[in-house]
């Protein structure tokens, strides 16, 4: 402070000029605290350049209007970083992760929040007012409704906020737009009930291309159509889900028919079949016992047909006999003349027959 | 001496400050930016970054955004080639690529005056273009007949060359059709002819269904039938099998004849007596005729 103690050296000698010391110590005290003041404010000045980037954000720094770097290289992460103070550097910070959203309503009808809430909608008119309510027109020149939500990330931060004023509505725009052209390819049973995922994905693809054609710099994240039939028609369109429903219903009886009927003839056929071949393996059977019992008896047979023929005939007789439940005999009239013989027949039922086991 | 120097560095600095602050002036980069001399604009400029010009009374600059805006117009109603009334809204990204000829065009540069003068065009582009093309061109599920795209790039194209030949230094980045839309009166007939259709599409339904449902009741039928059938026949066959196994023994009996006759007799005898029965016999039949010559509870002759 060489400077600030010259003006003292001449006012030492000569106290009597205190007065002008006083002044001139007063002075120098002041211009002590102007440089403090100027040193604390350039301080201010640069330490004003600091500030900090969220994790959610991506910020450029502008260097009398031009970005600082080239593409991504200009974009700022998370962290602190240093610019200088306005009117040199200006800080354009950009919220990157952060999902937006935006609905297109222009194919919906005119509807209130506190409605949509409640899960309620306007009477219908008996027709659309197109100054209020929206709808799409379907290929087969219908009317239908249809709305979708979409959300978006920016991936060009400098594209978005450099080149829209209002990005948002331009992508909202698009979403308008692919709406409509979409619906205009698409018939209206397509729309609502056939292809709605088709259509839905056709309408994403729409504003993909879209936002590529326009370079909006954001990428769709989540994308979803809601479509519904005009409220004037409700009655018509769900008298032809009921109509699909009973078709179904009615396919759905046939076949259950067509199954059981199938599959009973099935059983009976092997059952058919099953019988046949035991009935072979039975008569094969039985012949060949027979073929065997003939060549047992055959030799005793020619020895002596009769005696043979009166014994068998004799022992099967006596066989069937003890079966025979009533017997009758009826010996011949004295007079060598037939008899006549009166039945009562008054039989019990017959017994239920059980099943053979074959 | 060396306080003069500083108060010279200082004042020098505050100078070339000053002088910047009245020389210089930079544009942003969304912006573009315009300078005048008394009033006479001389130079456009596009690119961001610093430049010069004089200070105050003898130029100025005026900046604009550079950036997209977007813009929709009316919902306004014209015809179409096939006279359907047809109302259509777009939506427009424009932005303001000569700043000198904006300026003179829209006094001062206004944005507003400048959406009001693209707002006349697209109506008169529109109008043109709806004029020239049927519904049909607007909505067709074939995609080779829709014209959707084409009209845009119609619309884009008529406004675009308008621009130009007005000399406005606004440019059209995009064009889009943002709302389609029938008279209010026309809705009803529509809604009319859609429920005929439902209601077509309902019996169809209904007389498919029943159709389907006869179709797949008799073909069942016919299943089960040809099931049996060819069944029968495979037992006919396995019988006929068996009998021709059968007869392979036929040799055996023919051996004897009159003792296979006689088996076979007795054999039916023991079927057929097997269950509950009555048998009346008199004498003559083995082994009763025993009994003959016994003398029973009558004289005998």
């Amino acid at each position: 402070m060489s400077n600030g103690s010259e003006p003292n050296q001449p006012a030492t000698p000569s106290p009597v000029d205190s007065g002008s010391q006083a002044l001139a110590e007063a002075l120098r005290s002041s211009f002590a605290i102007v440089k403090l003041v100027m040193i604390v404010l350039l301080a201010v000045f640069l330490f004003s350049g600091f500030f900090t980037v969220g994790p959610q954000e991506k910020a450029i720094i502008l260097r009398l209007g031009r970005p600082l770097g080239e593409g991504e290289k200009a974009l700022l992460g998370a962290g602190p970083h240093w610019a200088w103070p306005y009117p040199i550097d200006e800080v354009v910070k950009i919220p990157i992760t952060e999902i937006q959203k935006v609905t297109s309503t222009v194919g919906w009808y005119a509807t209130t929040p506190q409605q949509e809430l409640a899960g309620t909608e306007p009477p219908a008119g008996p027709s659309l007012n197109p100054a209020v309510d929206g709808y799409a027109l379907t290929a087969d020149g219908n009317i239908v409704h249809t709305r979708a939500t979409l959300s978006y990330r920016i991936e060009d931060p400098i594209r978005y906020v450099f080149d829209f004023v209002t990005a948002s509505n331009a992508v909202q725009d698009a979403v308008n737009n692919a709406l409509l052209r979409t619906a205009a390819q698409f018939k209206v049973d397509d729309i609502l009930t056939r292809d709605v995922i088709v259509f839905q994905d056709a309408v994403r693809k729409r504003v993909n291309q879209l936002v590529e054609a326009q370079k909006l710099g954001v990428i769709v994240e989540q994308f979803s159509v809601q479509s519904r039939a005009p409220r004037q028609l409700k009655q018509a369109f769900d008298n032809v889900i009921t109509a699909g429903q009973n078709r179904d219903k009615i396919l759905s009886e046939a076949r259950s028919y067509e199954n059981q009927t199938v599959s009973r003839a099935g059983a009976d056929a092997s059952a058919r079949v099953n019988i046949a071949q035991s009935d072979r393996t039975l008569l094969v059977e039985a012949v060949a016992a027979d073929a065997a019992r003939f060549k047992g008896v055959r030799a005793q047979y020619e020895g002596n047909p009769n005696l043979f023929a009166q014994q068998h005939l004799v022992q099967t007789m006596g066989r069937v006999l003890t079966n025979v439940s009533e017997k009758i005999y009826l010996p011949d009239r004295a007079d060598g003349k037939s008899r006549e013989l009166r039945l009562l027949l008054n039989r019990e039922p017959p017994k239920p027959k059980t099943e053979e086991v074959r | 001496m060396k306080r003069n120097l500083l108060t010279l560095v200082i004042g020098a600095v505050l100078v070339v400050i000053f002088a910047l602050l009245l020389f210089v002036f930079q544009v942003r980069k969304s912006e573009v930016a315009v300078v005048t001399t008394f009033g006479k604009p001389t130079r456009p400029i596009v690119e961001p970054g610093p430049y010069f010009k004089w200070p105050w009374p003898i130029q100025k600059v005026y900046k604009f955004d550079q950036r997209i805006q977007t813009f929709e117009d009316k919902f306004t109603e014209d015809f179409t080639a096939d006279n359907n009334n047809l109302l259509t809204m777009v939506y427009v990204g424009w932005r303001i690529t000569e700043p000198n000829t904006f300026y003179q065009k829209f006094r001062g540069g206004s944005v507003a005056l400048a959406e009001s003068q693209l707002e006349g065009m697209l109506r008169s582009a529109k109008s043109g273009t709806v004029g020239r093309h049927s519904l049909s061109d607007f909505v067709n599920p074939d995609e080779k007949q829709l014209k959707f795209d084409a009209i845009e790039v119609e619309i884009k194209d008529l406004v675009q060359s308008q621009l130009q030949t007005n000399n406005c230094g606004v440019q059209i980045e995009f064009l889009g059709i943002k709302k389609l839309g029938l008279p209010d009166s026309v809705t009803q007939s529509v809604f009319d002819r859609m429920t005929k259709e439902r209601e077509l599409l309902s019996s169809r339904l209904q007389n498919e269904g029943e159709a389907d449902a006869q179709n797949i009741r008799s073909t069942a039928n016919r299943k089960a039938a040809e099931l049996l059938a060819s069944a029968e026949g495979q037992a006919t066959r396995i019988r006929g099998e068996g009998e021709a196994k059968a007869a392979e023994f036929l040799p055996v009996f023919q051996q004897n004849p009159q003792l296979a006759n006689f088996l076979l007799r007795l054999d039916a005898l023991d079927q057929s007596l097997k269950e509950r029965s009555t048998l009346i016999f008199d004498q003559r039949t083995p082994p009763f005729d025993l009994f003959q010559g016994f003398p029973t509870n009558r004289p005998n002759r």
